[in-house]
């Protein structure tokens, strides 16, 4: 019987579209499971890193998740209906990843999975949400899901995508930081999205990448790399990420002294990492991509405040029950403004259960903006539904005297690229 | 599918998100000076031992403190407590919460059992005895069989195995926690967990509490073992009673029984996996295995990689401490006693060393997890209940990371891994002279064996201080 709803409602829904919601409730067979669902809480899957080397992210995670379904459910819920959440731990593992979607699909029958950062989990989970036609909307900044290699239940709704992130990064380095840039980054698959989305972006600008440094991944001493620095850098754009990074910082230090060129990287390697730790002195007066401001900032909007409030962040961007506990404060606020986006398309979208995930999907494809405000309290955004991705404003913050300050906020527009596929040709 | 989305896999732009980590913090401290000094320290140790007068040092070990009497009878209600909450435990894994942060079992076995309680096993003594989880269910189920606690069980465990089936069980239990993708998956946890407390009660209804407990129970052979150290001292007294004295830490080592050479395998694999379990999240052994640490696969990618490393890391070690004793005995010209008795016999020195690395490798986890399980044990099925009136505390998660967390974090380590290795060469030192009554043949006996504990302590401080992931 359930199948057979389930065919029935997916093929009138691609004949009528989403606004055909009204009329599928009139069917008899719809009728009586609205009602049987109607007083269920909506149960959304929360694919978590709870252990493994994404659990510091995941810990930030689960907090913006909580405190962004307490209000929706303070507010009423979605569609009259209350907002449970089921958490499963994925190790931050691909293979877990698609266990634990299936799971969500076929044992705790959630009506969306949702709220997955690394990258590898999302792409190793991905073909489980699409088998299980469960909407997967994922927090992850990866290109993965505008890459448009994915499925159609996929969605990435809530924050940009790191091919967005660099792009928008390069008016401002060349009008502000220089005109010759020295790229250091690691040499494999992240560290090549820089090198290769970098220097067009940068060209367009009229400045240019004079260097690209790869530096192997195992390296953890870089002294040796840094003559191969030219001599008239403008600005050392540094995308090193893991344990090795306050090493670099600090060996970057050692080499330039005092006199140094300017220092543009990405806050990713320091989520979570207080920025006054020793061994980072030396990137006193550098900038950083930041997706949301960490430290509170002067002209921070009411939605932000009430945002940081909400999710139990200071004005440093710490736990407000432990200043020693730093967010992840340039991610996280994808997964409050995530949840903002699934519960529009299930308005939208008279979403009543499983049976309608189709309508779900079309009616998340159907978005076009959000609005800043308590919602999207980091700022407005397209969505694209063609690729199921969100554009969105960047910030780049100066670290003075100890915080990171925003100095510049990019344009939704700096950020935007031709799509590169369209999902929505896909058979639901 | 799967197999387009691996080939497309490289050529997607991925995260970031390899951040800095606490690990980061610990690379910029000068940790090269501690594995020299802490090098040092444990050869000077070996030094100074040689010049100290073997008696003294007995006389000191010798000591013991009465610090009162226990009888047998509350063993039986204690056990019974810890089996109903083992049970409720499991119950928690299969309708508790799902997130393992949430959720008792997970917390508790890999928490508060298996670090916190080694801690306490190796800092005092044998509590596992009171609180093992069979011995009560055990007596009340030979008691409806009409049988009697000291009656023979209906079969023997063939002598021959000796430790072997312990020795399996710990392997596989390692595997599971180091290797397995999910240890931490309260459902997964709750059916191994269920399920192995079913075989071993079986066990022991057929071969007896105490001999499965001495020979297959893996959990009570390590707790028993590490217990050896502790300062707590039990002894049985005719009318049935419980002497407790305190003793020197280590002390208790001057009366044990040489180890059959499954025992001796069974003490050097507890160290091993503890060992692997550093050495698997490290830059090297990623690298060496072709894998980008940046770009860590996942446990699942691991699991071919990591169950070979974990075999071979403790064979590699066995191999070592074999070779050693060998050499030393070779040195020392030592027919007294022979190789095979001199092997497990010396091999109680591995305890402290094995202590001082489950301290230093899950000193974190406990700080961190260890607040977890307060909170989860208050509300096991996640039904709003505050048992304990912990539920709502405020978990410090962040109480082991920064740079100063980071340098008092260390300095434990690295502490408890030099005071570790001193308190092994000086237990090998006192068990070389039961083997060799001359203290030339001692000393020389043991010089294999000291060089062995500083290449650990080497290698232990080094795995505490590389880049790692996570």
């Amino acid at each position: 019987m359930s199948s057979f709803i389930r065919k029935s409602i997916t093929r009138r829904t691609a004949l009528k579209g989403f606004g055909a919601a009204a009329g599928l409730v009139a069917g008899p067979g719809f009728v009586r499971y609205s009602q049987a669902q109607s007083s269920e809480p909506i149960r959304i899957g929360f694919q978590a890193h709870r252990t493994g080397i994404g659990a510091s992210y995941g810990r930030w995670y689960e907090r913006t998740t909580n405190a962004a379904v307490k209000a929706i459910n303070a507010a009423g819920g979605i569609n009259g209906r209350q907002v449970e959440i089921i958490v499963e731990d994925d190790g931050t593992d691909p293979g877990r990843g698609a266990e634990v979607v299936g799971k969500f699909a076929n044992q705790h029958k959630v009506d969306v999975a949702f709220g997955t950062l690394f990258s590898h989990v999302v792409i190793g989970s991905a073909p489980a949400a699409g088998e299980n036609k469960l909407p997967y909307y994922v927090v992850s900044e990866g290109h993965h899901v505008a890459s448009t290699k994915l499925n159609r239940y996929v969605f990435q709704p809530g924050i940009t995508d790191v091919k967005s992130q660099i792009q928008a990064m390069a008016p401002w380095i060349a009008s502000n930081a220089g005109k010759k840039v020295t790229q250091i980054f690691p040499d494999f698959a992240f560290g090549y999205d820089h090198r290769d989305y970098l220097p067009p972006a940068l060209k367009a600008q009229g400045a240019d990448v004079i260097a690209q440094i790869a530096i192997p991944p195992t390296e953890s001493s870089f002294t040796k790399y840094f003559p191969q620095i030219p001599a008239d850098t403008d600005v050392i754009y540094h995308v090193m990420v893991g344990p090795a990074v306050l090493t670099f910082v600090k060996e970057l230090g050692e080499f330039y002294g005092s006199n140094r060129p300017q220092l543009f990287g990405f806050i990713d390697s320091l989520e979570a990492v207080d920025v006054n730790s020793p061994g980072l002195e030396f990137l006193e007066g550098s900038h950083f991509w930041e997706g949301s401001p960490r430290y509170a900032q002067p002209d921070d909007s009411d939605a932000q405040k009430a945002y940081r409030a909400a999710v139990g962040i200071d004005d440093n961007g710490a736990s407000v029950d432990d200043p020693k506990d730093i967010s992840t404060a340039a991610h996280m606020f994808g997964c409050w403004e995530t949840l903002y986006v699934i519960k529009k398309a299930m308005e939208d979208s008279g979403y009543q259960g499983r049976d309608d995930a189709a309508k779900l999907v079309e009616a998340t494809e159907a978005l076009t903006e959000f609005a800043e405000g308590p919602e999207h309290p980091q700022g407005p955004k397209i969505f694209n539904g063609k690729i199921h991705q969100c554009f969105g404003i960047q910030n780049i913050s100066k670290l003075e005297g100890g915080r990171l300050n925003v100095v510049h906020k990019t344009s939704i527009e700096d950020g935007m690229y031709e799509p590169e596929g369209d999902y929505t040709t896909q058979p639901l | 599918m799967p197999a387009l989305l691996a080939a497309v896999l490289p050529l997607l732009p991925t995260d970031a998100l390899a951040h800095a980590s606490e690990r980061g913090h610990v690379l910029i401290l000068p940790t090269g000076y501690y594995l020299v000094g802490g090098a040092l320290a444990v050869a000077a140790s070996f030094a100074v031992l040689g010049l100290l007068r073997g008696d003294a040092l007995e006389r000191a070990f010798a000591a013991r403190l009465p610090i009162g009497t226990l009888g047998e009878s509350g063993r039986l209600a204690t056990s019974l407590v810890s089996f109903a909450f083992l049970a409720t435990l499991v119950a928690a894994g299969f309708l508790g919460s799902r997130d393992p942060l949430s959720n008792p079992l997970p917390l508790t076995v890999w928490t508060l059992l298996w670090v916190g309680l080694t801690f306490v096993q190796g800092m005092f003594g044998n509590l596992w005895r009171w609180i093992d989880p069979w011995y009560g269910p055990w007596r009340l189920a030979s008691r409806l069989i009409g049988r009697n606690a000291a009656d023979a069980p209906p079969l023997a465990l063939p002598a021959w195995l000796a430790m072997w089936p312990a020795l399996l069980l710990l392997l596989a239990f390692a595997w599971f926690e180091l290797v397995y993708p999910a240890p931490d998956d309260p459902e997964k946890l709750g059916l191994v967990v269920g399920l192995y407390w079913l075989f071993s009660f079986a066990a022991m209804l057929a071969l007896g509490h105490a001999e499965w407990s001495r020979r297959g129970e893996f959990l009570s052979v390590f707790f028993a073992m590490v217990a050896r150290f502790g300062i707590v001292e039990r002894t049985p007294s005719p009318d049935g009673k419980n002497r407790l004295a305190l003793c020197l830490p280590g002390a208790k080592l001057a009366t044990t029984e040489p180890l059959p050479f499954s025992g001796t395998l069974f003490l050097l694999a507890a160290l091993g996996s503890v060992s692997f379990d550093g050495l698997s999240k490290t830059f090297f052994w990623l690298g060496t295995n072709g894998i980008n640490p940046l770009e860590f696969p996942g446990r699942t990618a691991m699991m071919g990689i990591n169950g070979t490393g974990l075999l071979a890391v403790s064979a590699l070690l066995a191999a070592a401490y074999l070779v050693s004793v060998a050499a030393g005995e070779a040195l020392a010209r030592g027919r007294e006693s022979g190789f095979a008795a001199a092997a497990g016999l010396l091999v109680w020195s591995i305890v402290p060393i094995a202590l001082a690395y489950h301290f230093a490798h899950y000193l974190t986890a406990l700080l961190v997890n260890g607040q977890y399980a307060l909170v989860a044990l208050s509300d096991p099925f996640a039904r709003g209940w505050n048992l304990f009136g912990t539920a709502w505390w405020q978990v410090e998660a962040a109480l082991a990371t920064g740079s100063a967390a980071a340098w008092t974090i260390w300095n434990l380590q690295a502490g408890a891994i030099i005071g570790g290795h001193v308190l092994a060469v000086l237990a090998a030192h006192r068990l070389a002279f039961r083997l060799h009554p001359t203290p030339r043949a001692a000393l020389l006996s043991q010089l294999p064996l000291t060089l062995l504990m500083v290449a650990y302590t080497v290698l232990g401080l080094w795995l505490l201080s590389t880049p790692t992931v996570g």
